[in-house]
């Protein structure tokens, strides 16, 4: 699953609902659940779309800072060259 | 001249008027702060939602919006945003003349969220075929019942109030499905997500249909959202303009008071100064 890349070793990743930012920023694992099951996504994952399911949302700063921790309803992530966009409760 | 206690009790009433256009005003202002600030959220949300929506490449027959042109009852739907109630100034009564211009009953149905709008057409003689009320919220509200009411139709046109600043409001119109179709063919090829280089959790098919329905529902919600903002910048515009006039009424109303209290004041000086010549004339002849 995982590719080569030639970048720093992180996401830059956008967590949204319509009207609240959860977390924009450098990120070094985000955490969800799909129907599959839970997930992780480090850098260098390969391009994913998926349709999330109710749960919790883990995004791991590469600051040393706490995790922002946020629930969702449902939602859309997206990770595109460790581009990650997580649109929540659409 | 009317008497001063008269006019002094519609001054109290005119006094009344004009406070309470104040606190109006004072919501209204609130309401377009608080607003506005989630219609910007909510249009960033919108936007990077679609760039990536825009990206699935998938069979353009396939989707939704097309099996809609194709598959629809050949009719077209106006769904007109309103305001659920009044004191919005003239901005629904513009919304439903912009409509009116292009309407042609033998070929459109419309649908219309909002009472105040739904008032103004009983007032025209108009009818609309479904009504929904507008919860006065500031968040997004269930459109399902309205995306399930319309999507019957090959054509969908809605008609929205906009917010441009404090002091105007216009009216727009957005095709849901042409809009749709246009910005999914937006993205370049360059930008395409497809099913050979992206792992699609659950199936392409089945995220790109969802995701259609998710953008409809979406663009529906932020035009009643961006209709809500306009409204609230109207209700301000109006309630500032009544507050102005009821001020005026009342800087008339002091002055006639006054008139009159002067009047009354001097017509019971004169009243006092003729009963004391009177007098004085009595007296004069005893002596």
């Amino acid at each position: 699953m995982a590719k080569p890349t030639t970048g720093p070793l992180q996401l830059n990743v956008i967590a949204r609902s319509p009207f609240t930012v959860y977390y924009e920023g450098p990120a070094e694992v985000l955490s969800a659940s799909n129907k599959v099951g839970q997930f992780d996504i480090l850098p260098g994952h390969a391009d994913f779309f998926s349709v999330l399911a109710p749960g919790e949302v883990i995004v791991t700063k590469t600051d040393g800072d706490d995790p922002t921790t946020f629930s969702i309803t449902n939602g859309i992530l997206t990770v595109r060259d460790d581009e990650v966009y997580l649109f929540a409760d659409v | 001249m009317r008497r001063a206690n008269l006019i002094e009790k519609e001054g109290v009433q005119i006094g009344t008027v004009e406070d309470l256009t104040g606190v109006f005003e004072s919501i209204a202002s609130t309401q377009v702060a608080k607003v506005k600030h989630k219609v910007e959220l909510s249009k960033q949300f919108f936007q990077l939602l679609w760039s990536r929506y825009s990206a699935i490449r998938i069979d353009p027959t396939t989707r939704i919006t097309s099996r809609q042109e194709r598959e629809g009852n050949g009719r077209q739907a106006f769904v007109i945003i309103s305001a659920e109630a009044g004191l919005s100034g003239d901005i629904d009564q513009r919304l439903i003349e912009t409509m009116l211009q292009n309407y042609d009953s033998a070929s459109t149905d419309i649908v219309v969220l909002g009472s105040h709008g739904a008032t103004q057409l009983t007032q025209r003689g108009i009818k609309f075929s479904r009504f929904f009320q507008v919860p006065e919220s500031d968040e997004y509200i269930d459109v399902s019942p309205v995306i399930e009411a319309v999507m019957p139709y090959s054509k969908i046109i809605v008609y929205y109030e906009e917010y441009v600043s404090l002091g105007v409001q216009e009216i727009q119109t957005i095709n849901l499905i042409t809009s749709l179709k246009d910005m999914s063919s937006t993205a370049s090829d360059e930008d395409a997500i497809t099913v050979e280089e992206t792992i699609f959790e659950p199936s392409l098919e089945e995220i790109a249909e969802g995701m259609e329905m998710t953008m409809m529902t979406l663009a529906l919600n932020q035009t009643i959202l961006e209709s809500s903002l306009a409204q609230a910048a109207s209700r301000f515009n109006a309630m500032a303009v009544a507050k102005k006039r009821a001020g005026e009424l009342l800087a008339d109303y002091k002055l006639e008071f006054h008139r009159a209290k002067r009047a009354e004041s001097d017509r019971a000086l004169r009243e006092v100064m003729t009963s004391l010549k009177k007098k004085r004339q009595r007296a004069g002849g005893r002596s």
